[in-house]
């Protein structure tokens, strides 16, 4: 997609600090102001009458995170009719977003879920997202590919699942985001097989922790590198959405970015989607889909700002993410068949170990994940399969605190005194692989919520895989910081990202999509998001999501026009 | 190693300098600027000051006697508007209840450790009662159903958080991050702008 003339024009050219593409211009400037949020309490009104919406479009995509902003721009560049219903508002974030953490909750799913299990999931700002971007809108923008052997878990361990896609289908893709996102990494990247292309900008400037944990894993006989982070080290141009600016610095990605340096879908796929035509319709929540006799989905029903409307369509692509995306399916009584929607829900083990130096660190400045190694990618010494990434990580502070209350069960006057080391404070934490089991799933709960339908539950019990992980990186994670020089180490379970609840497989007997997102079940619904993952990879998943996205609609569009032709 | 002291005023100070954003400011500001008196709209009256007297424990503040970070208003807001933040333990009922019933069990430790309420304890009697909250395993009919240590975690975790999100806590802690305009450029080691606050003054 990059051209790469323009590209370089582009990054050298001083000259001109605006947005130059009029467009993007206008939707940074004014227009997402008018988006209001839903009022969260409206409960499902008494069945009315819905004015029938005669104009069908092509393609309906549901949810514009990672999963749905890049097909929706492929599909809309190729010239098809195609309306996004994103269930969150548009935000504009220059106006909108403040540096602070309690003031940006809006963008988080705040309606209730479950955490069930041994190991329950945080949901919220753990995982979760609402609005135009989706969860990109808070994503930490650490964006590794994963390596070949991810995806072939089972050929290697004999457990988890292979991917029906191969990294090398793979890799065109991860390219052309890497391009198109303007993401800052090392060239050459010191992991993995040589790659066609290096990143396009250089990395990002490593922050307190990140030179922390080089000083330590240095010592300890791990080697680091710059992480590759979808936040842009140089101004950036993008022909059809213009330019970005360069990061500030100001390590609030997880509470979202406000001058467009993260590449958040609000600020790259959709601007380019928007250009080509789609109609993005914010606010607008799904509440039912629609089928005719032959089980052919035919559109949806959906409330927007308190109004029920319909919306017709010739293809559907469901991009709401792990919990939302199943919810749908089964409150719709959708694409069942195989038993394994809401199963296999796999999280990353995110382990972090946080501890205190004489230096000052101050963790809330630069890209929170300035640091990586992959050489815990298959440790020689592992009693588990798979393996894990290491990072450094910034903080925000009451992220931290809130954290400090839960992991180090501190109160009273030891937990203040604890946090007025914040500025001396610095963490690693992991991102490992997670196997499917039985005992983890999702399922519809019976309690309702604020808008009337069934809470989703979700069941999630670390097992002897995961906490054999978890343990190995506890021990590499405390060697390297106490090599670092850091006192009072204290580790903090966690899990994040939540995966595989509608995965994709050879066959429709054991998976709910093949290789192409296609439902097996209905033949013009797609699924498009991190639920579709058949295991989780060893790395942050908004990457490859977002490469999937992009085949999924490759793999749509040929199949259109094989039968146009 | 030694607890460092952060000079007073500097985030309100910050406030007033184009290193912070409108939105930031406004959402700043207007935790400063909040009212003392605090009316209860979901929680009873009792139940309200049993709250403000756990908080009074779990985040004690002798240094602003007169006038501390308030934490009880913001939890009963949430309950009575029925916001949520996303999740909740399955093993616990609705926030609302749990804090009523959770409140009730507190009441219940005080009877049984000290034979009095909770707010009629001293403060090491307070502090005796909600330890033995935070351990898991609390004397009281309450906690045969309610999960006490899931209780303790979620009530501290809230507090917690809206401590520290206060301008005054963040003066506490020398966290200035709000200050982020134009730029940070030192991010290292040992590093800071001008306006980001000297350690140990």
């Amino acid at each position: 997609m990059p051209d790469e003339e323009v590209l370089e024009e582009g990054v050298l050219n001083p000259v001109k600090p605006e947005i130059q593409d009029p467009l993007l211009r206008a939707l940074l400037a004014d227009e997402p102001a008018a988006a209001t949020p839903v009022a969260a309490d409206t409960p499902l009104e008494q069945p009315q009458a819905i004015a029938p919406e005669t104009d069908e479009v092509d393609c309906v995509v549901i949810g514009l995170g990672a999963g749905g902003a890049p097909l929706l721009a492929r599909l809309a560049m190729a010239g098809l009719k195609v309306v996004a219903l994103e269930a969150g508002p548009w935000h504009n974030p220059e106006k909108d977003f403040a540096t602070d953490e309690k003031a940006q909750d809006f963008l988080f799913w705040n309606d209730e879920r479950l955490a069930a299990g041994h190991d329950p999931l945080a949901m919220g700002k753990n995982n979760s997202g609402t609005g135009v971007g989706g969860s990109t809108l808070h994503y930490t923008a650490y964006t590794p590919r994963p390596l070949p052997d991810d995806l072939l878990i089972r050929r290697d361990f004999g457990k988890g699942e292979d991917w029906p896609v191969s990294y090398q289908e793979l890799e065109p893709y991860y390219e052309e985001i890497e391009q198109f996102l303007g993401i800052s990494g090392p060239t050459p990247y010191p992991w993995g097989p040589a790659r066609r292309k290096g990143y396009p900008l250089a990395p990002l400037p490593l922050n307190s922790a990140a030179q922390l944990m080089v000083r330590g894993a240095e010592k300890v006989g791990i080697r680091t590198s710059p992480a590759a982070n979808a936040a842009l080290s140089a101004r950036y141009y993008q022909e059809g959405i213009g330019w970005r600016e360069a990061c500030t610095n100001r390590g609030f990605c997880q509470a979202g970015c406000s001058n467009g340096a993260k590449a958040s879908m609000d600020v790259t796929f959709i601007p380019l989607a928007v250009k080509h035509g789609a109609d993005i319709r914010p606010n607008s929540f799904v509440t039912e889909i629609e089928r005719d006799a032959r089980g052919y989905i035919t559109g949806m029903v959906y409330t927007q700002n308190g109004e029920q409307k319909r919306q017709r369509c010739r293809h559907l692509f469901l991009c709401g993410g792990s919990v939302e995306t199943p919810r749908l399916l089964l409150l719709n009584e959708l694409a069942l068949t195989s038993g394994q929607v809401g199963r296999n829900l796999m999280a990353h083990p995110g382990l972090q170990v946080w501890g205190t130096f004489a230096d000052e660190v101050r963790p809330n400045k630069g890209i929170p994940g300035g640091l990586i190694s992959q050489d815990t990618h298959r440790p020689k010494d592992a009693d588990f399969a798979g393996g894990y990434l290491l990072q450094s990580i910034g903080v925000m502070p009451v992220t931290f605190a809130g954290q400090v209350a839960r992991g180090r069960k501190l109160w009273g006057q030891p937990l203040r005194d604890y946090m007025r080391q914040y500025n001396h404070i610095a963490g690693i934490n992991i991102l490992g692989d997670c196997l499917p089991h039985a005992d983890n799933f999702m399922e519809l709960a019976d309690e309702k919520d604020a808008r009337g339908l069934p809470k989703p539950r979700l069941h999630f019990t670390a097992q002897e895989n995961e906490q054999r992980m978890n343990a190995h990186a506890e021990k590499t994670m405390r060697a390297i910081w106490e090599a670092a020089g850091a006192t009072d180490i204290w580790a903090f379970q966690r899990y994040a990202h939540v995966i595989g609840t509608a995965r994709m497989g050879l066959s429709g007997d054991d998976a709910v999509v093949d290789a192409n997102g296609r439902a097996f079940d209905v033949p013009n619904l797609y699924i498009s998001d991190n639920s579709t993952f058949p295991s989780a990879l060893s790395v942050n998943p908004a990457l490859t999501i977002m490469a999937l996205s992009l085949r999924t609609a490759d793999k749509f569009l040929e199949q259109q026009q094989r039968r146009d032709g | 190693m030694p607890v460092p002291e952060y000079p007073s005023g500097t985030v309100r100070a910050l406030l007033c300098t184009s290193h912070i954003s409108e939105a930031t400011r406004a959402a700043l500001q207007a935790r400063l600027d909040a009212p003392a008196a605090y009316v209860p709209q979901l929680l009873a009256p009792e139940a309200y000051a049993l709250l403000e007297a756990v908080a009074a424990r779990l985040f004690p503040q002798p240094d602003r006697a007169d006038a501390p970070i308030p934490l009880a208003p913001a939890v009963d807001q949430r309950l009575a508007e029925g916001r949520a933040d996303g999740w909740r333990y399955d093993a616990l009922p609705p926030d609302r209840e749990a804090y009523r019933l959770g409140l009730g069990g507190i009441q219940e430790i005080a009877q049984a450790l000290f034979q009095a309420d909770f707010i009629a304890l001293d403060a090491r009697q307070q502090d005796a009662v909600l330890q033995a909250l935070a351990d898991g395993r609390p004397p009281g009919a309450t906690w045969a159903t309610l999960d006490a240590g899931r209780f303790f975690e979620e009530l501290l975790a809230e507090l917690t958080e809206t401590y520290y999100a206060h301008p005054l806590a963040q003066e506490e802690i020398g966290y200035v991050g709000m200050a982020d305009l134009p730029a940070w450029t030192k991010i290292g080691l040992n590093e800071k702008e001008d306006r980001e606050v000297v350690m140990g003054e």
